[in-house]
């Protein structure tokens, strides 16, 4: 007993009751089964004369080192296999040293994706490479290298207040900078706005790029078990699918007369939103080297990165410059998404970096980043020709000018 | 008035901030004991339930009978440190093997392990059938294989004894070698003392041959002489954990540490741990120590006492010393000697012995001696 019915134009045969069964008991059938299988194999062991007595090799990393005074070093480290591993010595420069874990429940051993910190008592050298080694019982070594040691800050309402202040000046301050080019892109003709907006993509390009090879490189570092590459592919492929379901959702609404999701301000507030989960990552980087005490800000750097970010400025309000022009508090909400993540990315970076946060939320950056590109192409045809000549090259110009400036603030 | 009370109380049990280096922890497994080891010598007499030995008289020779099994055991080299190994009779070292000159040595060999093993004797054997090596005699020694190797103990000394399958390399420091300690036949000494000292026939003295049959009486372990010396065999060995080519654990006697401090605050202050401790010695008793090294991977390997001053034997083949007054002997792979060492004047107290290879002590050859 079945009755035609139509989905897209596609026709397809329902059958009410699959198999003879309600249609539930039919969604749960593989479920049940797989259950069953899954149980039959713990009860019945099918596979015991193919097990050889082979041990899967243990695999720890060293996510990251924190030195919080002189004279003690903290290993961090991840168990990445899928057996528990025992740290029964360490070693530092070569030397059996005393060592305590924390975090792995009292003991030494660490269970698969346990991680733990190794709390080294070591009168450390600023400057001088220190080599630590974490024995595991079967004799396996896993080394780090902390080159150049350098305390790190601590949690203090001095560090947040630094990076705050530094925040303001690498991020909040060049892009409202940049926002006031605003009056000037009104008086524009439609055929320079649009070589204004390409050279916005070229910008949003650019730093898609930087990023994206940043959150690979980052990937590496990522503990096994946590699959840096996979997880790097699935922020940018994620977030670029939530962006433009939103988009999708929200071109819905203005095709049904909603007059607020009409306007470039939706545009604008995405470019922010990309630029701002940029910002971020750039402000994990400031944090995470000034963490390590890799980092001097002289003034150089910081008007480095203020050449590099007042670029974002007219990216973020290119897309309102046509039309009404929105209220001032939109254009600090919109200064404020684009700008102040580095402060909070500052925060996060120096306090507790971790590579899987870091590559993560470049990575994330990257798919925003590419949906806004999409979405400034689709505005530029709207009337206009989004690959005329003069917005190719503004294109590439936008390209050009994000490298040369980033050449500024090479951490 | 309460100040210097609680400082000194805080540097006893506070503990250095500088940290301390050495192994964490004490050793769990007991079945192998470097403090028994030093003094472990088979003779023929059942001194090691682990090792089947006999003596018995031979065509007028004594012969000194042992079984010897290769096999495939773990050891463990620091604690909570495992180490894969291949081991006579279980051991790393293996048994410490003692004979008197002229004595023939009879080992049953039998090989339980996975691979092809040998014993190849450092010894002057006049047979090349029972050199130990995959080119002569009965060859490598497969799996469930088994040999009698003969060799008559010659020259005096302290020797060496390893597997000489190949590759080298790995049979050696994966724990296939020993000493063979030959003790001179006092006999012997006085109608042939040119051959253990460094003079002709013609300069031997009434006065020289005494002294060198005296000495000969306090290195045989038949003489009654022989028990007033406190004899050590230290076998300097070494054990690549990750596969790389170099040792990540080095000690005398397998065990990293095993004869450090237990515990210290690095203030002079120590305790003793179970398994971690000095070895104790009486300062009025003359110390001799056998030093063996079997170190793979390393050109040289080293002996360095603390506020102390030794003379040497090389190889053991000479009543004389050869190096007087010295606080540091090298030895290369196989090189072996006898350190006389002589505390009585020396205040009671503990007195540090190493490699003087800092990353060697810093691994695990790091000693010590607690004089009583």
């Amino acid at each position: 007993m079945s009755k035609p019915n139509t989905d897209g134009g596609t026709a397809v045969n329902r059958t009410e009751r699959p198999l003879g069964l309600p249609k539930w008991a039919a969604a749960l059938l593989p479920i049940l089964l797989l259950g069953l299988i899954a149980g039959g194999f713990f009860a019945a062991t099918p596979f015991a004369s193919l097990d050889t007595g082979g041990e899967p090799l243990p695999d720890v990393s060293v996510t990251y080192t924190t030195l919080p005074n002189d004279e003690t070093v903290v290993v961090h480290v991840t168990n990445n296999g899928p057996k528990e591993v025992t740290i029964s010595q360490v070693l530092v420069a070569e030397a059996y040293w005393n060592f305590d874990v924390q975090g792995a429940g009292g003991d030494n051993t660490l269970a698969p994706r346990e991680s733990a910190e190794v709390v080294i008592p070591y009168h450390w050298n600023p400057g001088w490479d220190l080599e630590v080694a974490l024995m595991l019982s079967d004799g396996s070594t896993v080394h780090h290298t902390i080159v150049a040691p350098n305390q790190s800050p601590g949690l203090t309402t001095e560090l947040l207040l630094t990076m705050a202040v530094i925040g303001l000046f690498v991020g909040v301050i060049p892009v409202a900078l940049g926002m006031l080019w605003f009056p000037f892109l009104q008086s524009m003709s439609d055929r320079w706005l649009h070589a204004i907006l390409a050279f916005s993509a070229g910008i949003l390009a650019f730093l898609a790029i930087d990023a994206g090879f940043e959150a690979f490189e980052l990937g590496e570092q990522v503990p096994g078990a946590f699959e840096g590459t996979a997880l790097v592919a699935l922020g940018i492929i994620g977030a670029l699918l939530a962006v433009q379901s939103v988009s999708a959702w929200r071109k819905g609404r203005a095709a049904a007369g909603d007059a607020r999701a009409q306007s470039g301000l939706w545009i604008a507030y995405l470019v922010a939103l990309g630029i701002g989960l940029h910002n971020l990552a750039e402000g994990l980087a400031i944090g995470s080297s000034f963490a390590l005490g890799r980092v001097s800000l002289g003034a150089f750097l910081v008007i480095g990165f203020m050449l590099h970010n007042v670029t974002e400025g007219p990216a973020v309000v290119a897309p309102v410059a046509r039309g009404e022009r929105p209220s001032i508090l939109h254009f600090l909400g919109l200064g404020f998404l684009a700008g102040a993540p580095v402060i909070l990315g500052g925060w996060l970076g120096s306090l507790a970096f971790s590579p899987t946060l870091g590559a993560f939320f470049l990575a994330v950056g990257v798919g925003a980043i590419l949906q806004v590109i999409w979405e400034l192409r689709e505005m530029i045809s709207r009337n206009g020709q989004a690959a005329s000549a003069l917005n190719l090259i503004t294109f590439l110009v936008g390209l050009i000018v994000m490298y040369v400036t980033d050449l500024f603030v090479a951490l | 008035m309460g100040t210097g009370r609680a400082d000194s109380e805080d540097h006893s049990h506070g503990g250095s901030s500088h940290g301390n280096f050495g192994a964490a922890g004490e050793y769990s497994d007991l079945d192998f004991d470097p403090h028994e080891f030093l003094y472990q010598f088979n003779t023929g007499r059942g001194e090691q339930e682990n090792v089947p030995q006999d003596t018995y008289e031979e065509n007028g020779r004594t012969v000194r009978e042992f079984t010897f099994q290769a096999i495939d055991t773990t050891v463990t080299i620091a604690p909570g440190i495992e180490f894969p190994a291949w081991a006579y009779n279980g051991q790393v070292p293996g048994p410490t093997i003692r004979a008197v000159e002229g004595d023939l040595i009879r080992v049953k060999f039998e090989n339980l392990g996975r691979h092809a093993h040998t014993i190849h004797p450092h010894l002057r054997n006049l047979n090349p059938e029972m050199d130990g090596i995959p080119q002569n005699g009965p060859g490598v020694l497969n799996t469930g294989e088994s040999f009698t190797y003969e060799w008559i103990a010659q020259p005096m000394g302290v020797h060496f004894y390893h597997c000489h399958s190949l590759p080298l390399k790995e049979h050696i420091h994966r724990g296939l070698y020993g000493a063979i300690i030959i003790d001179p036949d006092p006999e012997r000494v006085a109608e042939n003392p040119e051959e253990y000292c460094n003079f002709h026939r013609s300069q031997i003295t009434d006065e020289l041959r005494a002294d060198l049959v005296a000495e000969a009486k306090t290195r045989n372990h038949e003489s009654p002489e022989n028990d007033e010396v406190n004899e050590m065999v230290m076998v300097m060995n070494g054990f690549d954990t990750n596969f790389d080519g170099d040792n990540e654990v080095y000690a005398a006697n397998t065990r990293a540490f095993a004869y450090g401090v237990g515990d210290t605050d690095g203030r002079g202050n120590w305790k003793a741990g179970e398994t971690k401790r000095p070895i104790q010695i009486d300062r009025n008793q003359r110390q001799r120590v056998y030093l063996v090294n079997a170190i793979e991977f390393d050109a040289i390997n080293s002996f360095h006492t603390h506020s102390q001053f030794f003379d040497y034997y090389d190889h053991g083949t000479t009543l004389t010393s050869t190096l007087q007054t010295v606080d540091t002997v090298m030895q290369c792979q196989a090189q072996r000697g006898i350190i006389e060492l002589d505390y009585s004047n020396h205040d009671p107290g503990l007195y540090m012995f190493h490699a003087h290879q800092s990353e060697f002590a810093e691994l695990g050859w790091m000693s010590f001696f607690e004089v009583v």
